[in-house]
């Protein structure tokens, strides 16, 4: 049946400097971490596309987790189990409660970090998660002419407006994810709907705050739509920052109202049962912080 | 390329494009008659097999992450030990998959009740998945209804209610516990 296809060439680099050179020589060569995207992408096999293949499960480098006093790196090719598995005591809440939200472990042993985030066109919750906890991707960009740049890049700052990931002019890598430990004490991760069986309808938000006895500092939101929405809104965290608890119903009302507007405005495809999905998680948000605060 | 590999106990060798599914592989190279996915990585949970004796989705494995691991079907699991005990809970309970899913839910079930006893019945350590498999752990954990129905929704085929499934898996945990502690 697939007698006329030609078998990819599997490159399997063991350091960062030998992914390099395998760069240099071939430029086109498709990395290739936990595999999950790329093999339900329709039309994956057979296809005649990328015949060089660079798999990084052998890059050593891509798979510690470090923990210093001030944040955690993870590695690009640490999967979800392992993350789970290593973070209970080491990572926020809004992360792990995104991480055990895909699918049955099963799955999470083949989902890596780095492949989730270089995912072009979908954002899923890791991304979510990562871009309201602020953290920092290691990207390295590899020139055609051999040159490599390294930046260390904020998650939310990745992807256009639509999620889809921003094009570094070369081959780009991500090595490693920081996340800072300075938190907020309030995070919350909310998924309606399976975003990989169910792309059209599924809405994932993560928020994070700063809460004090009396008001929310450090406030950080992200709502995203597979494939459609990716969406930080400065205005909405203005608002929220600095604000008195408890959040007065006409307050959450008016907040929630320029969130619609705001969503509205930005995403003419989103569709209304997303929109109002979104809405009512950031409520529901918005109310429990006034029964934590209620109930102190 | 040239894979080497164990497939429900033959050892074979297989000229197969690197890039190609371990589900394709099985059906078309094997002629592996357990397996009916046809969702092409999208979770349908239809094509779960065991790769080193961790759980996996054939469809999202490439034939380059297999060298030199041993594959097991359910064709081959269905022979084996720890099967019987999942079987023996079906009976008990008069109650079991369709034969659409059957297959990948025993498989299913099997990987929890492996993470819940720590009884991880050892292959050759490999790459990933094998890589990505994750610590199991020795002591028996607590069953956990939550973590089971999440597991469990990994197969979409609604031919039993969750209830039904965690009776089962209560039951075949049972059975496999007991079994651990004779043989210890």
């Amino acid at each position: 049946m697939y007698e006329d296809l030609r078998s990819a060439t599997v490159h399997a680099p063991s350091t960062i400097t030998e992914y390099a050179s395998i760069v240099s020589r071939f430029p086109d060569a498709q990395n290739w971490a936990g595999g999950t995207y790329l093999m339900s992408r329709p039309g994956f096999y057979p296809n005649e596309g990328s015949l060089d293949i660079i798999d990084l499960s052998g890059i050593s480098e891509l798979q510690k987790i470090t923990r210093t006093d001030r944040f955690v790196e993870i590695g690009a090719m640490v999967n979800a189990a392992q993350m789970l598995d290593a973070g209970r005591l080491i990572l926020p809440a809004v992360l792990l409660d995104a991480l055990k939200s895909i699918g049955s472990s099963i799955v999470r042993r083949q989902v890596t970090i780095g492949g989730s985030l270089c995912i072009p066109d979908v954002r899923l919750s890791l991304s979510t998660a990562l871009s309201v906890l602020d953290s920092l991707a290691e990207v390295k960009v590899y020139q055609k002419d051999g040159k490599c740049t390294t930046r260390w890049i904020p998650v939310y700052r990745l992807y256009d407006k639509e999620g889809k990931l921003l094009n570094f002019e070369g081959k780009m890598l991500i090595t490693r994810i920081r996340i800072g430990l300075e938190y907020g004490n309030f995070q919350r991760f909310m998924q309606a709907s399976d975003p990989v069986r169910n792309m059209e309808e599924a809405v994932i938000l993560a928020f994070q705050a700063d809460r004090t006895p009396n008001a929310l500092g450090k406030v950080r939101l992200c709502i995203t739509c597979p494939h459609k929405v990716f969406f930080i809104s400065k205005e909405i965290i203005s608002q929220l920052s600095g604000i008195t608890l408890p959040i007065v119903p006409k307050m959450v009302r008016y907040i929630t109202s320029n969130l619609r507007s705001e969503l509205k405005k930005s995403y003419t495809n989103i569709s209304d049962l997303q929109l109002e999905r979104a809405l009512r998680m950031f409520e529901s948000i918005l109310h429990e912080l006034d029964t934590i605060y209620l109930q102190s | 390329m040239t894979l080497d590999c164990t497939i429900d106990g033959k050892g074979l060798s297989l000229s197969v494009n690197s890039n190609k599914p371990l589900l394709l592989i099985l059906t078309d190279d094997v002629g592996n008659k357990s397996l009916n996915s046809n969702c092409q990585g999208h979770n349908c949970g239809n094509c779960i097999v065991l790769v080193n004796n961790v759980a996996v989705l054939s469809c999202l494995v490439p034939a380059f992450r297999l060298k030199d691991t041993n594959i097991q079907t359910f064709e081959g699991f269905a022979k084996t030990r720890q099967c019987r005990d999942i079987e023996r809970a079906y009976q008990t309970l008069g109650n079991m998959p369709c034969p659409n899913c059957y297959a990948s839910k025993t498989l299913i079930i099997e990987s929890i009740l492996q993470n819940l006893t720590g009884d991880h019945h050892e292959g050759k350590q490999v790459t990933m998945p094998l890589r990505a498999r994750t610590r199991i752990p020795n002591s028996t954990q607590e069953f956990d209804e939550k973590n089971v129905i999440k597991e469990l929704s990994l197969n979409t085929c609604q031919c039993m209610d969750t209830s039904e499934m965690l009776q089962i898996v209560e039951l075949a945990l049972t059975y496999r516990r007991r079994k651990n502690v004779r043989r210890s």
